[in-house]
């Protein structure tokens, strides 16, 4: 199992030398991305049961964050990046603490709102973010010299993140905290009762998953080389959703290899942007029709069913 | 600054009619929230397909408002139907996040469904009143934006008596009140909530068609009008419709004269604040959390 990770984490590492389509290696660059926020979204949803929309402001927080650092204030890639992890930390916290003490259904409607209002700011507040106009023009990054000025080299900082912030992902939910989110998730009367409060927890998760989509969201407007107010557009969440919910929530790996599947696919269907997301829709409805726990959740579920057949 | 009485008259007239029209789209909202527990979010795309039944039943009936209005409105109610059978039905209770996936699915495929099929080109309606309006003193108001008004209000007064005097209406705030209870005496759980996606896809139809002529028809006009619904069901107090209509009224209101002071900006983010602030200080919404109070 390490194998096949070991295995594939060289292959996607390759990626630059294996190909010089800038194409190919412009998809490997939002599959990294992608997957991270989705994966972020996974310890929200997955872990803790949470189903937040808020990680679409954080996407947009971390994006206009990084690009602000850099544009107006003069700071670096690196420093941009920092930047957005700290603001959507104290956001996350601010928001979150509120929002967790509502009810299931009133927390997704003011995650929900809140995504909305951090679009409305972007959208409006002209003169921090220049509106619709966007932040265009933001520079490559660069590392003791070393520029990140092509796609092919831009691809090594986010392959780089992407393998930190799974890393990190990976780690924390095998670990105790990981298992404590889903106690939590599945009787949280139980856990206080087992004398673990699950505030800090699920703040905890949601402070994180706020930290890495905000960074990944910083990488993305640099690969982008712009932000503008579309970068808060709903589709971002909904495709973060689908990867999600297809790949499984709760299973990491299941996530992670939805994420690089969801995103090689609406290049495939670039024929109509209508119709993609025509398909995106028929998608998520057939995998919340027939595998409401995705493709993992379904593995899962075989595999339990072949053992109990052998037990006859 | 001096402010004009009658222009404060007309700002508030302005604010109730849109909270009327933002009440009919809550309260269905909040009638598919108290029978079966879910959050639909493809309500703004059935508020599309009404107002786009609008589109094209009008010329079909010669610019007739009210025959098109009735078509409009049994349409989406069609619509509604045959969300329920296929996909609905199939959830049960407590599934709640799949809930809101599975209706996020059909507010994205009908979305663009409509987009393909229509294109993004705003479209006028006209209808058989124009643009004519009563005037009172020196206020006027569209003929359409009156009976939008009216139309949503007796809709209210006949949700009112369906909910209160009806069989039909006692079934679903029984389930909404105790599921459990309500089975144990013999009322059928699909079938009441089959009927009560029918009852508020109507409403929604109701109101779509009633903005058609007020506003610009696109398909991406649903969007944003769901979302203050959405926060308009939980303000109100999850499934009591009362609260639900205060709320919206109240929103209508406010909307209109933050618009009508300060830059339309305001507008827009003094909703989301409000409603967040709201949501925070009352998780449980302004008014009880009711099991579709009637009154």
């Amino acid at each position: 199992m390490t194998l096949l990770v070991l295995a594939a984490m060289l292959l996607f590492a390759a990626l630059p030398y294996l190909t010089t389509s800038n194409y190919i290696v412009g998809i490997a660059i939002s599959a990294c991305i992608f997957t991270v926020a989705a994966a972020s979204l996974n310890l929200v949803y997955g872990f803790a049961g949470l189903l937040s929309f808020a990680q679409l402001g954080f996407w947009g927080i971390g994006g206009y964050a990084a690009a602000l650092t850099v544009m107006t204030f003069g700071g670096n890639f690196w420093q941009g990046l920092l930047c957005a992890g700290l603001v959507n930390v104290v956001v996350a916290v601010a928001i979150g603490y509120p929002a967790l003490r509502t009810g299931r259904h009133a927390f997704v409607i003011v995650t929900l709102a809140f995504s909305l209002l951090i679009a409305l700011v972007a959208r409006d507040w002209v003169s921090l973010t220049r509106g619709p106009l966007g932040i265009p023009g933001l520079p490559a990054p660069g590392l003791f010299g070393f520029e990140f000025n092509t796609t092919l080299r831009f691809y090594w900082v986010a392959f780089g993140y992407a393998v930190l912030a799974l890393g990190f992902l990976y780690a924390l939910s095998t670990s105790r905290i990981g298992r404590t989110l889903v106690a939590i998730k599945q009787n949280e009367p139980l856990v206080r009762a087992q004398g673990i409060s699950p505030m800090p927890y699920k703040l905890a998760a949601f402070a994180v998953g706020a930290a890495l989509t905000g960074i990944a969201g910083g990488i993305f407007a640099f690969h982008l080389k712009l932000i503008d107010p579309l970068f808060l557009d709903f589709y971002f969440m909904q495709t973060f959703l689908i990867m999600v919910i297809v790949g499984g929530a709760g299973s990491f790996w299941g996530v992670v290899i939805a994420g690089v599947v969801m995103s090689a696919l609406p290049e495939v269907l670039r024929f109509s942007a209508d119709l993609r997301m025509i398909l995106y829709g028929v998608v998520l409805l057939a995998a919340m029709l027939a595998m409401p726990n995705g493709v993992a959740g379904w593995l899962q579920e075989q595999s339990l069913a072949r053992a109990r057949a052998a037990l006859r | 600054m001096v402010v004009d009485p009658v222009y404060l008259v007309q700002l508030a007239l302005n604010g109730i009619i849109i909270g009327l029209l933002y009440a009919l789209i809550a309260v269905g909202l909040a009638l598919i929230f108290g029978v079966l527990d879910i959050i639909n979010f493809a309500h703004g795309e059935l508020l599309m397909v009404g107002a786009f039944a609008m589109v094209f039943a009008l010329p079909a009936v010669r610019l007739w408002y009210w025959p098109a209005l009735a078509a409009a409105v049994v349409a989406t109610a069609l619509c509604g139907l045959v969300i329920y059978e296929l996909f609905l039905s199939r959830l049960r209770i407590g599934e709640f996040e799949r809930s809101i996936l599975i209706t996020l699915a059909l507010s994205i495929i009908i979305l663009h469904v409509a987009q393909y099929l229509f294109t993004a080109n705003p479209r006028i309606v006209d209808t058989q009143y124009g643009f004519d309006g009563v005037m009172i003193g020196t206020i006027r108001i569209t003929w359409t934006r009156v009976i939008g008004a009216a139309a949503a209000l007796a809709a209210f007064g006949l949700l009112y008596v369906l909910l209160k005097h009806t069989q039909f209406g006692r079934a679903m705030r029984a389930i909404a009140q105790s599921r459990d209870a309500a089975l144990m005496v013999g009322i059928r759980p699909k079938r009441v909530a089959r009927n009560a996606v029918v009852l508020a896809t109507a409403l929604c139809g109701l109101a779509g068609a009633a903005l058609a002529p007020i506003q610009l028809v696109t398909p991406g006009m649903g969007q944003y009008l769901i979302f203050k619904a959405f926060a308009l069901v939980v303000i109100g107090g999850l499934g009591n419709i009362p609260g639900t209509i205060a709320a919206a009224v109240g929103l209508g209101l406010m909307e209109s004269f933050i618009g009508g002071f300060f830059e339309i900006v305001w507008q827009e983010a003094a909703v989301f604040i409000v409603m967040i602030a709201v949501l925070f200080l009352r998780p449980d919404g302004l008014f009880k959390r009711g099991a579709m109070r009637v009154g």
